[in-house]
């Protein structure tokens, strides 16, 4: 049963076995009910060859990680490539982000709201942990809550992240502390861009100077990207929607522009 | 080293913006931000279309969508009598002489139907393409910002007038009325000499030569403060497009910027300029003519308080008596093309949205009672 499982720390030489041994009792067995068994089994099967030996043994993981047979079927759905990864491998990767400072409660929240994260090596989580230590500055804590919030940040492009983090330093004025909090990884730069400057051309945001002053309050960086677009028109923006989507299509193309003539991107 | 700041710490722009920042937030209150918006983004154009030229251009535009807003507010247009009745109630006329002159106004406002100007719709940010000279080397349109056709529309030009433009370069308002084919003489003047020669560039790049004939056509570069001195009482109707603080140029080019430190005299004396250049207006106005004052400032001190000015100086220093002609019909006609200010208590003002990316331009308009 999953609590045997769950409590018996030997049984992971289970893994070791060969895929033909997930059948559908063994399923049942663990917890899946028949219907869930049989969807499982089709999804293993569906995948050729070699590729899903790994299947049972990622099962075994997963639920030794607590996830229930429910949310285990929705990861697997999200994130087939799981049933292809050696035991040893994910179970090192879990580990790796156990040591980042995820603790138990907050990996499995992780791996079941993005379970993509344990598809990526610890090597890529590794580079993706010093990026934002060394070129973020970043302190330990906020890695691990970076990390938490917003998993699929570790599979970004390093240029465009520190493009982004540059963008809320200097051209908002933004601190790291402020920036965690606000959870900033989870939207785009063009989520962000776009508020930031539909407010600034507005009046309603200034670049600080050097001393960190401005001549007008600064909206929060929490209200101005936590809040649907309807709310941070109508308490932040004050404008209307017609505003601002005729707003996002010029800057849209204004980026792009700069995009051919960079020598225009500036902090003002 | 991506974010440096390499530009100097007030450029014209940023000296322009903060300026606007703290006399346009009070005059225009609520509305300022969304102006403000507005104009840090990329303008909208129409494309006044050359009568002269024949090569489709009309329905080329309107395929990609465009419709020619000048012809297209007959539907949205009220009819007189209820407006008359409005326009009279909301305006309060700056003369002594309040007349009813103004349904008489509104029954005589016949756009002529040479002129059209295409504009994208709403919200649609297309832009148009560079206009390309037909088989007779004449180009099919001149972009233009739309709202600068207004002051050409509400001169409301007649067939056989003699009409002044004052300060003409680069030219789209003299190409708009030049379109019209209805103007007698036209009387084209700008103190720049290399801007006038702009202007005739422009002029000969929609015209054709027969056209341009010195019967018809007088093209000058005089200070135009000195007008009323060389040429008074003479036209039937004056255009006074002055220099001005040109808002969306100064908030958006460095170059050329009336905000430069270099340029702080000049632009304390814009309003004294503004002020004579439409005395010379109005002096060259004939009796019962009529004076167009614009701008495309929202500044007050550039706008209202220069034709407030000039109404009460034309009479102490001239004797000449004016009356404030209304020009609310125009406002209601385009209000689907255009923003204007509400509630100015002189002239009107197209302010700049960002759906309506068009302006801003003020003008005021003027009768000659004596
Ligand atoms: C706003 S622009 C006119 C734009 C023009 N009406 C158009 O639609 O293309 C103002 C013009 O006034 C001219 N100007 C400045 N001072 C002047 C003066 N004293 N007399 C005549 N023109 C003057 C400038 O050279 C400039 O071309």
């Amino acid at each position: 049963t999953v609590q045997s499982l769950d409590r018996d720390p030997e049984h992971a030489h289970l893994s070791e076995k060969p895929a033909s041994e997930l059948s559908l009792s063994s399923l049942t067995d663990m917890g899946f009910t028949a219907t869930q068994a049989e969807q499982l089994y089709e999804a293993v099967s569906s995948i050729r060859g070699r590729a899903a030996k790994h299947a049972l043994s990622t099962l075994t993981v997963l639920f030794v990680l607590g996830l229930n047979p429910t949310s285990m079927m929705k990861v697997l759905e999200k994130c087939p490539e799981l049933y292809t990864i050696k035991e040893t491998q994910l179970q090192e990767r879990i580990n790796n982000l156990r040591k980042l400072g995820l603790v138990e409660g907050s990996l499995h929240r992780m791996v079941a709201h993005y379970p993509q994260i344990l598809t990526l090596p610890v090597k890529t989580i590794k580079k993706g942990v010093t990026f934002f230590r060394e070129k973020c500055l970043f302190t330990v804590q906020q890695v691990t809550n970076i990390l938490r919030d917003s998993p699929a940040v570790m599979m970004e492009d390093h240029d465009q992240l520190e493009y982004k983090f540059q963008y809320v330093y200097f051209r908002m004025g933004v601190k790291q502390a402020e920036m965690v909090k606000c959870k900033l990884f989870r939207f785009t730069l063009d989520e962000v861009r776009y508020r930031h400057i539909f407010l600034e051309r507005r009046g309603l945001y200034e670049t600080p100077d050097k001393k960190g002053q401005t001549h007008i309050i600064n909206p929060k960086l929490e209200n101005i990207l936590n809040a649907n677009q309807e709310t941070f028109l109508t308490y932040v923006a004050r404008a209307t929607a017609e505003e601002y989507e005729v707003f996002k299509k010029l800057v849209a193309r204004e980026l792009l522009q700069q995009e051919v003539q960079p020598g225009r991107i500036v902090a003002d | 080293e991506k974010w440096a700041a390499t530009r100097p710490k007030f450029p014209p722009t940023k000296l322009a913006l903060q300026h606007f920042d703290a006399t346009y937030s009070v005059q225009l209150g609520k509305l300022w931000p969304s102006v403000r918006v507005a104009l840090l983004s990329e303008r909208k154009y129409g494309a006044l279309l050359n009568n002269f030229s024949h090569d489709g251009v009309l329905e080329d535009l309107q395929a990609q969508g465009c419709r020619d807003f000048i012809s297209d507010k007959a539907e949205e247009a009220q009819p007189c009598l209820e407006l008359s009745s409005e326009v009279e109630s909301r305006r309060d006329c700056m003369s002594t002489n309040k007349s009813a002159d103004n349904s008489q106004q509104l029954s005589s406002l016949q756009f002529s139907p040479n002129i059209k100007c295409l504009v994208f719709p709403r919200g649609d940010i297309t832009r148009f393409k560079p206009a390309k000279p037909d088989t007779y080397g004449l180009l099919g349109y001149y972009l233009m910002d739309a709202a600068s056709l207004l002051p050409c529309l509400a001169l409301d030009v007649q067939e056989g007038h003699t009409v002044l433009d004052l300060c003409a370069a680069p030219g789209g308002k003299t190409l708009a009325l030049h379109q019209m084919q209805i103007v007698r003489f036209l009387c084209v003047n700008d103190t720049s000499v290399s801007r006038t020669l702009r202007l005739k560039r422009v002029l000969h790049s929609y015209t054709p030569k027969e056209l341009l004939t010195v019967e018809k056509l007088r093209i000058t570069s005089f200070d135009g403060t000195k007008w009323g001195e060389i040429e008074s009482n003479t036209f039937d109707r004056v255009l006074v497009d002055v220099p001005c603080t040109t808002d969306r140029h100064s908030v958006m080019e460095d170059d050329n910027n009336i905000f430069s430190k270099s340029r702080i005299g000049e632009r304390r004396r814009l309003p004294q300029l503004q002020l004579e250049l439409l005395l010379a207006g109005i002096e060259a106005a004939c009796p019962g003519g009529e004076i167009l004052y614009s701008t495309c400032t929202l500044s007050q001190s550039q706008n209202l308080a220069v034709v407030e000015q000039a109404i009460h100086l034309a009479r102490q220093n001239h004797g000449i008596h004016l009356q404030v002609v209304g020009l609310r019909h125009l406002t209601q006609m385009f209000r689907n093309t255009f923003h204007f200010a509400p509630d100015l208590h002189l002239g009107e003002m197209v302010i700049p949205h960002l759906a309506a990316n068009f302006g801003p331009i003020y003008m005021c308009k003027l009768k000659r009672l004596t």
